[in-house]
């Protein structure tokens, strides 16, 4: 009990300077935040893959990041964490449930093509020299994002990181490379 | 570096200074000024009606304004508590002991209209005014909730925009009650307390969708 109430005002101690604005000290608490909440949503949530219970404490540490001016310092901090723990847990829930009442397990995909249309289909882009002068006549943005999620084939997530650009502008700069490379091909041909 | 350390470095890196909210009360009271403030003005554009002092001496409209206006300021504490993690669910039930009295003596007072000859005359009298004045005066005050409301968490997204639009109504219903000349309590227990029945139905489905996590509505922006 003690113990707890000793985590508890030091967990609120590092919350009152992250709310001052220190880095240093938010990092600290989000540090030390990240294995109690796994703890939490394993005990809670026995049956999520480990990949799934990560996604779930990453949800909730941005969630603490979003409202993390609703923390009142005279407050206890591990009530207010936990509060917002079983509501992300609970939203996760829903969409877990809503996840694979949608999703169909099938062992061999079938064909949704003929094979002279999958091909024609590949003959029209398999001109690796016509797409590599495409690709050199994009904007560099767009030509970047095509690469990296298309060609290399890495999840936004990576891509982000490499680049250093926003998921959301990946997406749109992608979206446009394509768009553009159709248009240069259309015309190349 | 595991995904969850990449985010907390990520995070950690976003750390700015935020202001703690003030508590929900004194939040609920700066709301309340203003919503009555916007409410006189109001009143004032629509003008007062012309019977307002003999009105205000009436025993039963004292009691009903001062419960609709209870019910606003304890509907906007319950809805502000709402959003703050770790708070006592039992402050979302604050307003029902005004809102009962607010009903209770709009639905005590007209009881004679239930009883008399007139309840077919009264009943079919529609007053297409009672919805849009209520939603005109409590329009200003019900986005200012709302937009305090998105500073703190949605953990009960469809409660709290539900609450949040019943403050706001009732400041609406204090107003129209100052202009609109409507004094048949069924009228009013029908049309003006119906509109804000109605105000709170429609809010409280259009809650998850107007009231989400910040980072959520982030990603489903970028989606």
């Amino acid at each position: 009990m003690i113990q707890s109430g000793e985590r508890d005002s030091g967990l609120a101690a590092l919350m009152r300077q992250t709310q001052g604005g220190s880095e240093s000290a938010y990092h600290q608490l989000l540090t030390e935040v990240a294995p109690l909440l796994r703890r939490v949503v394993r005990s809670n949530r026995g049956f999520l893959q480990p990949q799934d219970v990560e996604d779930l404490v990453q949800d909730i540490l941005l969630s603490l990041h979003a409202v993390r001016a609703s923390y009142d310092p005279e407050r206890p901090f591990l009530p207010w964490l936990m509060a917002i723990a079983r509501n992300r847990m609970a939203d996760g829930a829903r969409r877990y449930s809503r996840r694979v009442a949608n999703e169909v397990a099938v062992e061999r995909y079938p064909e949704i093509l003929s094979a002279a249309d999958t091909n024609k289909l590949l003959d029209d882009y398999d001109d690796r020299e016509m797409l590599g002068k495409a690709l050199q006549r994009l904007p560099r943005g767009q030509r970047e994002a095509v690469e990296m999620l298309k060609l290399r084939e890495l999840s936004l997530k990576e891509a982000s990181a490499e680049s250093g650009l926003s998921i959301a502008s990946l997406k749109v700069a992608v979206h446009r490379g394509i768009k553009s490379l159709r248009a240069i091909l259309r015309d190349e041909t | 570096m595991s995904a969850t350390d990449d985010v907390i470095r990520k995070i950690a890196g976003q750390a700015s200074p935020v202001r703690p909210l003030p508590s929900p009360w004194l939040r609920a009271m700066l709301w309340l000024v203003v919503a009555l403030c916007y409410a006189g003005v109001m009143v004032l554009m629509m003008s007062p009606r012309p019977d307002l002092t003999e009105v205000l001496a009436r025993p039963e409209f004292q009691i009903e304004q001062l419960a609709a206006l209870a019910t606003a300021f304890t509907a906007a504490v319950a809805a502000l508590s709402g959003t703050i993690p770790g708070r006592g669910r039992w402050m979302l039930l604050l307003p029902l002991a005004p809102l009962a009295l607010w009903l209770g003596s709009v639905a005590w007072s007209s009881a004679p209209d239930w009883t008399g000859s007139g309840l077919q005359d009264v009943m079919l009298r529609p007053d297409w005014m009672c919805f849009p004045a209520i939603v005109a005066v409590g329009a200003l005050p019900a986005c200012l909730l709302v937009s305090m409301l998105r500073r703190g968490a949605p953990l009960t997204p469809c409660t709290t925009v539900g609450l949040g639009v019943l403050a706001a109504a009732a400041i609406g219903d204090v107003g129209l009650r100052f202009f609109h000349v409507q004094d048949v309590r069924l009228m009013i227990l029908a049309w003006q307390l119906g509109s804000v029945a109605v105000l709170v139905a429609l809010a409280s489905c259009m809650g998850r969708y107007l009231f989400k996590w910040r980072h959520q509505r982030i990603q489903e922006a970028a989606e």
